[in-house]
């Protein structure tokens, strides 16, 4: 069917302009698009490229971008890195037999750093639940004095920078001697975190309707059980929420966590990591290849839960 | 099984507003009581005391003679269906209706057996494996109603239920409602802004307005007797018509209502009551259908104004009437015709007076 | 949500702390404001009460108690107004960067296409990452030997020979700008969308209407509505460049030089390589009233919303 340039008042065709328009948009958006996703992955591709090239590719100038002999070596040597081994100069440059670039003894650290970071996360999320749950009904739903004062405070000490902690906290955690544990990281962490879960949980609440925990405790709920047992299973979003900001904060942390651990008894991976960047003996492929171990869960962990980020934070229509 | 009883009770919040004022109130086991009023007179938050959901300010609440004050909502055995009837959602129908008995630790089969009957009654029993996102309206309020009659409670509790539903639909739950009234026994007390709906349910009515009972009586008494002018324009549809103007007394059982070109003769029972009251500035209520156009009175009954408007409902006419600037509105037969503008007389029944103080607006006569 | 408290007020204030709806609020909240006190309040006031000591570590024994000397020193130590305008300056860039680019991305993804879902969930990965990884992978591409970055423009002809980016003053803050920017695009992104998204497209039909273009749609429609998203993101992120740490841990360690010398490494060097924790109590208090200044206007707007 042929296509009649129609003409319309003023001489302009509209009908040409408006597909023009709609290609110019397609095109800007599939430039942004293209350009959001280099921007965004760019650098994190060339971290794992280089931790699966071997010492020798990685020091070439330029760069070789796709490892032409890529090697789990590295990768390797995190994995299987143990006490029992001596760690002479033999050893070290024997773990690399291709280049000599040097495996640090610090090696073995990472994966147990993994696991407390793992450990004092879990236990974070678990207890900002414990903790925050209740609060956010109460700011939510019950009508008493001094409410409003209460989410202020609550909102007012996440004003206070981390570094502004520090300092005191760290006299008082090295005299109770508690100053390599895990329960030291837990507990800052958790007061470091629950302000915003409650902010969340309190905004999801506030959704749910007043009548809702009315008629449950008309129907013989005590506060408490009206809680429990009718608005947290319709809180799911907002509890999911939660838990992964939590975890990824937990996890990411890094300022605390130096200065209230200092051996592998407590240290989180943030801390070893730290550690390999100012050993200038380290091999560079090895350094990305812990980068990218410690890059992989949270990123895992974020895409799975991608969809309750926005929803957690808004309650969806709950009518009953 | 029980009697309510409010002591010079008083609801205040934080911010000042005080929502219930000196609340005196003796509910009688087994009535059904109505608290009517505009939004914001307080009823609700009436309702919401005797729940146990807002705490008591001052004075005492009693449930037959203990003081509930200080008791939370869970250990009153009073059960109450909301304006949204505020349904679980997670939950199925079955799983409503049940919670109340549940949670107080009845046995499985007894609660089963009362779920079953409940939603027999209310026709809802193959709705039972629903949720209620999937239920209508009128399903949603029916297992509301559920929910807090399988409790078999001292006292229920209803917050404007019917608001939500269609007309129709309102006219049948009440009637209903009132069936499952009978057959309970038990005391209801039912929040309401619609008159209409406050006369046809209840044994009584309290009248509030502003956190103050403005009257309590069954709803004869409130539309017979009203105690004041708010009373009396809250209740009868169209509303009361007043006339500002003079009572003139002649001895203590003669008196009339004058203003300007009109002489009401009142008769001796109202006269009576009025004999203080000479050259006193009152307010007359005649209500829309006390007139007749077609009686022959004497003088002292008949009011004359223009026709301002003419609205014909079924089977009788609304005459929009203007009587010194102002209009009032009655209710006429049919039968006559009028056309705007035309003078017309009504006869006015005059033992079916009200008169109010024109400025308190209380009652000088009942 | 009303801002006026309302409560139940019953005979005298008393009677309102002990009443129902109080005590079962107190119990809720007990557990949140335990900790809170003791992990937040407490270290502040117990910060100001150490700096007014001189303490070194290196003489546990000897604190003197030394009025406001802590205070008065650090207002004359010219390092700490070093550190202050370093801190003003990669805030401002950062926040100024973070502020432009979430703007085009969140515009980028209000829009409907195919692969949206997949591009929305790319962009959670340097959110995700932990910043030691990010500072890790950053300090990789910054490298003056074999990053990518010299390999990038070597290739492209920009450089013909590779630079010591880190090393370079008046190039550190943007490059730890930049890696603080990319890592905070996202949620930046994230708090725009909102705002975006509650745009009722009626406006913008309502416009279309009216005769104006996409740019004039944009500039009277869009931006004025994002107003508060925009102020959310501004002092947020402004809060969050003024404290960070990590990146200036890992990359350059406040130098070369001063250059990237930035309050809160100042706070990390008097305290721990100094040992001075008198003058380094001191100064976390000094930020602490700094940064709750500014974050007054920040708690108010979301205060309200709450």
């Amino acid at each position: 069917m042929s296509e009649k340039t129609v003409t319309q008042p003023g001489g302009i065709d509209y009908r040409r302009r408006q597909r023009l328009a709609r290609l110019a948009q397609t095109l800007v958006i599939l430039g942004g698009a293209i350009v959001l996703a280099i921007y965004v992955l760019a650098p994190v591709t060339w971290l794992v490229s280089s931790s699966f090239q071997t010492e020798a590719e990685i020091v070439s100038v330029p760069p070789h971008w796709i490892p032409e002999e890529p090697t789990l070596m590295n990768f390797e040597a995190i994995f299987s890195a143990t006490e029992e081994e001596e760690i002479t100069y033999e050893t070290r440059s024997g773990q690399d037999p291709a280049s000599g670039g040097f495996i640090p003894s610090t090696a073995k650290n990472l994966l147990p750093a993994m696991w407390n970071s793992f450990l004092v996360a879990t236990l974070v999320v678990i207890l900002n639940l414990l903790v925050g749950v209740p609060a956010a009904y109460a700011l939510a739903k019950i009508r008493f004095w001094g409410r409003d004062a209460s989410v202020y405070f609550i909102l007012i000490t996440r004003v206070i920078p981390d570094i502004a902690l520090v300092v005191p906290f760290f006299l008082v955690i090295k005299n109770l001697g508690m100053l390599d544990s895990i329960g030291s990281l837990v507990l800052t962490y958790l007061a470091v975190t629950v302000p915003f879960s409650v902010f969340i949980l309190v905004q999801y609440f506030e959704g749910l309707p007043d009548e809702l925990d009315k008629a449950a405790r008309v129907d013989g709920c005590s506060r408490f059980q009206a809680l429990v047992r009718v608005f947290l299973p319709l809180s799911l979003p907002s509890l999911v929420a939660v838990v992964l900001f939590t975890f990824l904060t937990s996890w990411n942390e890094f300022l605390l966590a130096l200065m209230f651990t200092q051996t592998e008894a407590s240290q989180t991976l943030p801390i070893v990591l730290a550690a390999f960047t100012s050993d200038f003996t380290i091999s560079f492929s090895f350094i990305n290849a812990a980068g990218v171990l410690a890059i992989v869960p949270p990123v895992i962990v974020a895409v799975i839960f991608e969809r309750y980020i926005v929803s957690g934070l808004t309650a969806g229509a709950v009518k009953g | 099984m029980a009697r309510i009883r409010f002591e010079h009770v008083e609801k205040k919040y934080a911010n000042g507003f005080h929502a219930v004022k000196d609340l005196n109130l003796d509910i009688q086991d087994k009535e059904f009581l109505v608290l009517l009023g505009p939004s914001g007179c307080g009823k609700s938050t009436t309702l919401n005391m005797i729940a146990g959901l807002e705490e008591v300010s001052g004075g005492r609440l009693m449930f037959d003679d203990e003081l509930v004050n200080y008791t939370p909502p869970h250990k009153r055995d009073v059960a109450m269906v909301f304006q949204s009837y505020a349904l679980y959602p997670h939950k199925t129908v079955y799983d409503n209706i049940a919670f109340g008995l549940q949670m107080r630790k009845a046995p499985r089969d007894e609660i089963d057996r009362r779920v079953r009957d409940a939603a027999q009654k209310l026709e809802i029993a193959h709705l039972l494996d629903r949720r209620p996102s999937q239920l209508s309206g009128g399903q949603r309020q029916r297992v509301a109603l559920g929910r807090a009659m399988v409790r078999d409670p001292a006292v229920f509790l209803m917050d404007e239920p019917l608001s939500n539903l269609d007309a129709a639909l309102r006219i049948s739950m009440r009637a209903e409602i009132k069936e499952l009234h009978q057959a309970m026994q038990t005391t209801f007390v039912y929040v309401t802004h619609d008159q209409a709906e406050a006369l046809t349910l209840a044994d009584r009515i309290v009248v509030m307005r502003d956190g103050v009972v403005q009257q309590v009586g069954t709803p004869d008494d409130i539309y017979e007797r009203p105690r004041n002018t708010f009373v009396a324009s809250f209740l009868g549809n169209p509303p009361i018509n007043y006339i500002d103007g003079t009572v003139e007394v002649t001895d203590s059982s003669t008196a009339r209502f004058v203003r300007g070109d009109l002489a009401l003769t009142l008769p001796p029972a109202i006269a009576g009551k009025l004999a203080d009251s000479n050259g006193r500035e009152v307010r007359l209520g005649i209500r829309a259908e006390d007139v007749d156009e077609t009686a022959q009175g004497g003088e002292g009954s008949v009011i004359r104004g223009k026709v301002n408007s003419v609205l014909p409902v079924g089977s009788d006419q609304f005459l929009g009437f203007d009587f010194y600037g102002e209009e009032l509105f009655f209710r006429v037969g049919k039968d006559l015709s009028h056309a705007l503008g035309d003078d017309v007389a009504l006869s006015v029944d005059l033992n079916r007076l009200h008169v109010f103080d024109k400025d308190s607006g209380d009652t000088l006569i009942w | 949500m009303t801002d006026v408290v309302n409560a139940p007020a019953g005979r005298g204030r008393l009677r309102t702390l002990f009443g129902y709806e109080e005590r079962s609020a107190a119990l809720f909240l007990a557990p949140v404001m335990a900790v809170l006190m003791g992990v937040a309040v407490f270290p502040i006031l117990y910060s100001l009460y150490l700096s007014f000591f001189r303490i070194k570590l290196t003489r546990p024994n000897r604190t003197p108690f030394v009025w406001f000397d802590n205070y008065t020193d650090l207002f004359s130590n010219e390092l700490f107004w070093v550190s202050v305008a370093r801190t003003v300056a990669f805030s401002v860039v950062s926040v100024t960067a973070i502020a432009v680019i979430a703007l085009l991305v969140s515009l980028l993804l209000n829009q409907n296409f195919r692969g949206r879902r997949v591009l929305s969930t790319i962009l959670l990965v340097p959110w995700a990452i932990p910043y030691v990884a990010n500072a890790l992978m950053w300090k990789w591409i910054y490298d003056s030997g074999y990053g990518a970055l010299n390999g990038v423009l070597y290739q492209l002809d920009f450089i013909d020979k590779y630079m010591i980016w880190l090393g370079d003053q008046d190039k550190t803050i943007f490059l730890i700008a930049n890696a603080f920017v990319w890592k905070e695009v996202p949620l930046a992104t994230i708090l725009l969308l909102v705002s975006l998204k509650a745009i009722p497209s009626d406006l913008y039909q309502a416009a279309r209407v009216d005769g104006a273009s996409v740019w004039q749609r944009f500039i009277h429609v869009t931006l004025p509505a994002m107003k508060p998203g925009f102020m959310l993101v501004m002092i947020y992120e402004t809060m969050m460049a003024i404290r960070h740490f990590d990146l200036f841990f890992i990359l350059t360690e406040g130098g070369p030089g001063d250059a990237s010398h930035v309050l809160s490494w100042h706070i990390y060097v008097e305290t721990f390589r100094n040992l001075s924790f008198g003058s380094g109590a001191a100064m976390s208090y000094v930020l602490a009233l700094v940064t709750f200044a500014l974050s007054y206007t920040f708690i108010r707007t979301l205060g309200r919303r709450i």
